[in-house]
């Protein structure tokens, strides 16, 4: 009998999720966990006294408790988490801010999108209601063609501006290809951003990863850290064991890797095939603390801002290692009921190249850092003033950082452009969930580890 | 068990399932998914439960005969007689 029935590679939010989903009937199932603390992505370091986390914004797919069907509750049945006890803050508004004093807002009360496109793009709003219609009436589940979003956007929506402008905030927290996306994967976060909205957890990541975690042990699930999973070892074109880098082995009936494609592929010595399966978009964050009573010097009464100052928006990798012209500042205290604090955050994100940050060498790499920032600083300060005199605390972090602690190849935090929507590999008890199998955010990688294993494993 | 045992067990199921699911109302004869606004990700859950509990498979093609209250009974009726 193999050592575990289950093993999970790497211990992120869809690895908790499909590691909880399984072990709650029984299943016996190790998690794999290559850093010395849960979470990938979506996890939080401690320095100089702040707990920061990485990667969360914000949650998407707000939904209050009793509404049965919408994502976040179906997920807190599946890993049979009580919603009601989970205490959620919802976002103040956020704004998408073009150039020409092009702005529209929009918050978890869908209509004030929707008299803010009436209000500034008069013409364009019965479009945009029709192509409401239609995101409804899609089911973005049923297997298809890639169908682009841009050109079906076309059929409501002529104004390029507003095309744009409802394309930023989708794009950048999830799409993983360069200026088009498939157009399922557009409905899916137009309802998960527009439709339901941002909200974020009582407490912190900290506290959200503990929560799971209790929960997966509480099932009899194992979790390891610090072991990095190095190889997949195959016995009759079935996966048999696994082989840490330490050179331990553990046997096992079946896979789920959740360190995408490549790094699947890689594992199980079949060809990484980068150039299909790694993503481009990847992005550089700075996070930057300031004393709470310095706030009122800045315009922060929106919880995300999704800027754009060219008159060219254009989502794709940028040939310069930032893409300054573009991005997001998110303000991760404004959330409805959140307890004040004596310091407040200011969070930029800008689309990186890859490439360039790999190449340097360590001294131009924190030159870059450097530079760029300051770029940053002064782009993001004509939107919502100065600030960077108030800084009492910065970090960030670029492609480099994001492919060190995910193990996303080339730092592409939303995947593949190419997603394995089954799950399936070429070995057939060895199944990818996560970034790499289509959903995206916190609640949709979550879903993504539940349907993988409700799929190939719970029903045999 | 007896058809009454079979029908407050799937009642139990359904209430450790879901924490708003509200049975007072429930007509035996009509959908569950429904009347609770269940879907196939929760029915999974009362496979599973029913495997877990009384080792009993349920093969996929008979997820539909779990529709309603009433099939439930029918189809656990002769599966679980001897317990």
């Amino acid at each position: 009998m193999a050592d575990y029935s289950l093993i999970i590679i790497g211990g992120g939010l869809s690895g908790l999720a499909a590691g909880i989903r399984f072990a709650r009937f029984g299943g016996s199932v190790l998690i794999l966990e290559k850093h010395a603390i849960p979470g990938g992505l979506n996890s939080y370091y401690f320095r100089k006294g702040f707990l920061l986390e990485t990667g969360l914004h914000a949650m998407t797919n707000f939904a209050e408790p009793g509404d049965k069907r919408a994502p976040l509750n179906r997920l807190f049945r599946q890993l049979k988490l009580s919603r009601h006890d989970f205490i959620t803050h919802e976002q103040f508004s956020s704004l998408i801010h073009f150039p020409g004093g092009s702005t529209l807002r929009f918050s978890n009360d869908f209509s004030l999108l929707q008299e803010d496109i009436a209000a500034r793009f008069p013409g364009e709003i019965d479009g945009f209601n029709r192509l409401l219609a239609a995101v409804n009436g899609y089911d973005p589940f049923t297997p298809r063609e890639w169908i682009s979003t841009r050109v079906m956007l076309g059929r409501f929506v002529h104004d390029p501006l507003l095309t744009d402008m409802i394309l930023l905030p989708l794009m950048v927290y999830g799409n993983s290809e360069e200026h088009d996306m498939d157009f399922a994967q557009f409905v899916i976060m137009f309802r998960s951003i527009y439709q339901e909205g941002f909200f974020r957890p009582d407490g912190t990541m900290k506290d959200f990863l503990a929560l799971l975690v209790e929960t997966f042990t509480a099932y009899g699930g194992e979790i390891r850290y610090n072991s990095q999973v190095q190889s997949i070892t195959m016995t009759d074109h079935r996966a048999s064991h696994v082989k840490l880098a330490g050179g331990e082995t553990v046997t096992c009936d079946a896979v789920i890797s959740t360190v995408g494609a490549p790094g699947t592929f890689a594992m199980l010595s079949l060809p990484r095939q980068e150039e299909k399966y790694a993503g481009r978009m990847t992005f550089v964050e700075s996070i930057y603390i300031l004393p709470r009573q310095t706030k009122k010097e800045v315009k922060g009464d929106h919880t995300i801002i999704f800027y754009c100052l060219s008159d060219h928006w254009q989502y794709r990798q940028p040939a310069k290692p930032v893409d300054t012209s573009w991005g997001v500042i998110c303000f991760p205290e404004n959330f409805q009921g959140m307890p004040l604090s004596d310091y407040f955050q200011i969070r930029i994100t800008h689309a990186a190249n890859y490439d360039l940050w790999k190449k340097a060498s360590s001294l131009d790499y924190a030159a870059m850092k450097q530079e760029w920032g300051a770029q940053s600083r002064e782009i993001t300060a004509k939107i919502i003033g100065n600030y960077q005199q108030n800084i009492v605390y910065e970090d960030s972090f670029t492609p480099i950082t994001i492919e060190r602690f995910t193990a996303k190849a080339r730092g592409a935090v939303y995947g593949s452009p190419v997603k394995v929507k089954d799950g399936r590999t070429p070995c057939s008890n060895v199944f990818i969930a996560g970034t790499d199998q289509g959903f995206l955010g916190i609640v949709g990688s979550m879903l993504s580890g539940v349907s993988i294993v409700n799929q190939h494993l719970l029903k045999e | 068990m007896t058809r009454g045992e079979i029908k407050n067990v799937i009642l139990e199921i359904i209430a450790d399932i879901d924490e708003d699911a509200d049975m007072a109302d429930l007509n035996p004869d009509e959908p569950l998914r429904d009347q609770l606004d269940l879907d196939s990700m929760d029915f999974l859950d009362i496979v599973m439960e029913l495997r877990k509990r009384y080792k009993l498979q349920i093969p996929e093609a008979d997820y539909p005969e779990l529709a309603t209250l009433t099939s439930c009974i029918n189809y656990l009726e002769p599966k679980l007689k001897a317990l």
